[in-house]
């Protein structure tokens, strides 16, 4: 059994730059990116943060369709910015305010499209066939990284349930955390 | 005159089970080590002569008291007091990938288990013996001479473990009919077995080892923790205790990965568990859950607040008490461990299949007039298939193997022909850890045990190359 796929592959009506998959999302960030229909079905980005953990595990990935290049994008995005969050010798994690902040700035950095020099995967990804499709798809990934980043904070920082006097769990939410959560930092080293 | 029980010794490569037919646990589980005084250079030169008898120990120190007076070859342990010697004396395994391969260190290996263990007179019981599957019949002559010229058994069966496994399986409810055929999955600390048995008889051209099993899941413990930064907590000499309990006390197998991390979002007090163990320098009896009210769900915490005010609690309690305590949470890994088995690209780069693949291959490569008993009959047995749910997962994915080929030859035949399907079943029970000593516990007290074993008068007459002869018995029992 290999790793997880993109449930988004079998989509022909799917617009594609390059060969990979430009899908709809939910998101209130503005830009070009297709907005999803029904806001309760998971968009690709739910689907990145939810395989992350699994897929990171595995070495192999067979890329079964354009969307499984979105999605790989997106992992390898998600893993980026675990690394910017990480504690280094001397700067502990920032807290949810700054990491929010800082994420979004390494959302709309400046970074490499398919074809271009940096790009890690630059063997699977076909390059975008015009100069309109690359901005096009550069904006797209703009804005599909900055939901991420705001999603995958929501999820980093997840609000503790506050505790009783016992010790045991009440049930209410309390404040947010105030470092990343352990159970997503382990998987930063990985991949 | 009324019969001893015959005496069962199961000899693996990592621990020796010992005890008396007719009993459902073995009396005596230790490891299978020896330690002697003379230096480990001359043991295995012993063991590279492989074959024939090893040449008499010579003596290691001329100067030491006991070579004097010539019983410098009593001089050793066996099994954990061997361990407890291992700073003064040189340890030795006698047997390496599940065949014996220092012939001297294991006769005196037997003879003391026999008389200081067991606590039995050789010659008043029949003995039964394991060997791996494929062991040469030098091997299997070798045994017995040792067994009937020094030890003057009255009779010795030598079994192959893996027949031995399936009886075990017998006593589960699932099964309905007793029979000799299956698969064997035999998973212990170094490696994984595979073991195709039709009617009593190993395929050994079908046999497949995955060298993936219960040591290699530690390691993988020992990682996951290591990458959460959760061994910080740990002294280093324990991280790979601490490993070891963790992978037994709390995992098990889980349906689908990433359902199983959604779980754990959903509802982390439930899932997420906490370990508690202390320095093992300080409290000897450290790495089990403090006490057995740590393993309840009230005792399931997960917060980090929590997590502190603990451990502020226990910087308190660092002053009074003398075993230091530590704490780790437990994630994860509770169901990552076993996964290597499916999924073994997560742990390993140059094995890749999984096991029920494996399990697959092994049944297709054997003739195909036993294929269907083999699919109904997959037997799990050793320590490393304990893990919950394991024969469940591995059912329901050799399933979809062979439904998933099914459905292709139909759709082949132009649907023309329709299959009755393969039924696959896993069975697990409750004898797994010990599986093959308890199948050699319930073979050894039959009546019919001493009908098929082979006995000294027998012995006498035909000399070692008796025990070539190999005779199946259980069908009828």
């Amino acid at each position: 059994m290999p790793a997880y796929h993109s449930a988004f592959n079998g989509d022909p009506s799917v617009r594609q730059v390059g060969n990979t998959a430009v899908l709809p999302i939910n998101t209130k960030i503005r830009g070009p990116a297709p907005i999803a229909g029904d806001p309760s079905i998971p968009d690709i980005i739910e689907e990145s943060l939810d395989l992350f953990r699994a897929n990171c595990l595995f070495r192999n990935f067979e890329i079964k369709g354009p969307a499984d290049r979105l999605l790989i994008y997106l992992i390898l995005f998600i893993s980026d910015c675990l690394t910017k969050l990480a504690p280094t010798p001397g700067k502990p994690s920032p807290g949810y305010q700054e990491a929010t902040k800082l994420l979004s700035t390494l959302a709309v950095d400046t970074f490499a499209l398919p074809g271009d020099a940096g790009f890690p995967l630059n063997s699977l990804y076909h390059p975008p066939a015009s100069r309109q499709d690359a901005d096009y798809f550069r904006s797209y990934l703009t804005q599909t990284r900055s939901e991420l980043a705001l999603r995958l904070c929501d999820r980093l920082y997840p609000a503790e349930q506050t505790l009783g006097p016992d010790g045991q769990p009440t049930g209410q939410l309390g404040p947010r955390a105030t470092k990343p959560s352990k159970w997503w930092m382990a998987f930063q080293k990985r991949r | 005159m009324s019969r001893q029980p015959p005496l069962v010794i199961d000899n693996g490569t990592g621990y020796t089970k010992m005890g008396f037919a007719g009993n459902s646990e073995p009396s005596f589980v230790f490891p299978t080590v020896i330690a002697t005084h003379q230096s480990a250079s001359s043991g295995s030169a012993s063991a590279a002569s492989s074959g024939g008898r090893a040449p008499p120990p010579v003596a290691g120190k001329p100067s030491h008291l006991a070579s004097k007076r010539g019983i410098e070859d009593l001089d050793f342990f066996i099994g954990d007091e061997a361990v407890a010697n291992s700073k003064t004396y040189s340890l030795h395994y006698p047997i390496r990938h599940g065949q014996i391969e220092n012939w001297d260190h294991m006769e005196r290996f037997w003879e003391q288990s026999i008389f200081k263990y067991l606590r039995a007179e050789p010659e008043d019981h029949y003995v039964l013996l394991t060997e791996p599957p494929l062991n040469p019949p030098e091997n299997r002559e070798n045994t017995a001479e040792i067994m009937f010229e020094s030890f003057n058994v009255q009779g010795l069966y030598i079994a192959v473990q893996a027949v031995l496994a399936l009886a075990a399986s017998w006593t589960s409810s699932k099964v309905a009919e007793r029979t000799l055929t299956g698969v064997v999955i035999d998973s212990g600390d170094g490696v994984t077995h595979t073991i195709p048995v039709a009617e009593g008889y190993v395929i050994g051209s079908s046999i497949k080892h995955i060298p993936i099993a219960g040591r290699d899941i530690t390691y993988f413990v020992q990682q996951l923790l290591r990458d959460r930064g959760e061994t910080a907590a740990i002294p280093p000499e324990d991280q790979l205790r601490v490993a070891e309990k963790i992978k037994e006390d709390y995992t098990y197998v889980c349906q689908d990965i990433v359902k199983e991390f959604k779980k754990y979002d959903a509802d982390p007090y439930k899932y997420f568990a906490r370990f508690s163990g202390e320095h093992s320098v300080t409290g000897r009896v450290s790495g089990v859950p403090s006490s057995s009210t740590d393993l309840t769900p009230s005792h399931l915490l997960f917060a980090h607040r929590r997590a502190q005010n603990k451990f502020e609690r226990f910087l308190a309690n660092r002053i009074i008490s003398v075993p230091q305590k530590y704490d780790l949470d437990v994630g994860y890994e509770r169901f990552l461990a076993p996964e290597i088995f499916f999924n073994p690209e997560i742990y390993s780069s140059d094995f890749l299949t999984p096991l029920p693949e494996v399990v697959d291959t092994v049944i297709q490569t054997s003739p195909i007039d036993v294929r269907r008993g083999l699919y109904k009959n997959i037997v799990l047995s050793g320590g490393s298939t304990m893990f919950k749910d394991f024969g469940k997962r591995l059912q329901r994915d050799v399933k979809a193997i062979v439904d998933g080929r099914i459905a292709g030859s139909e759709e082949r035949s132009g649907s023309l022909m329709k299959s009755s399907g393969v039924e696959v079943n896993v069975i697990s029970h409750k004898r797994q850890r010990y599986a093959v000593w308890y199948g050699g516990s319930l073979m050894a007290s039959t009546p019919e045990f001493y009908n098929v074993s082979h006995s000294r008068v027998d012995y006498e007459e035909y000399g070692p190359s008796l025990v070539r002869r190999f005779s199946v018995f259980g069908s009828a029992v």
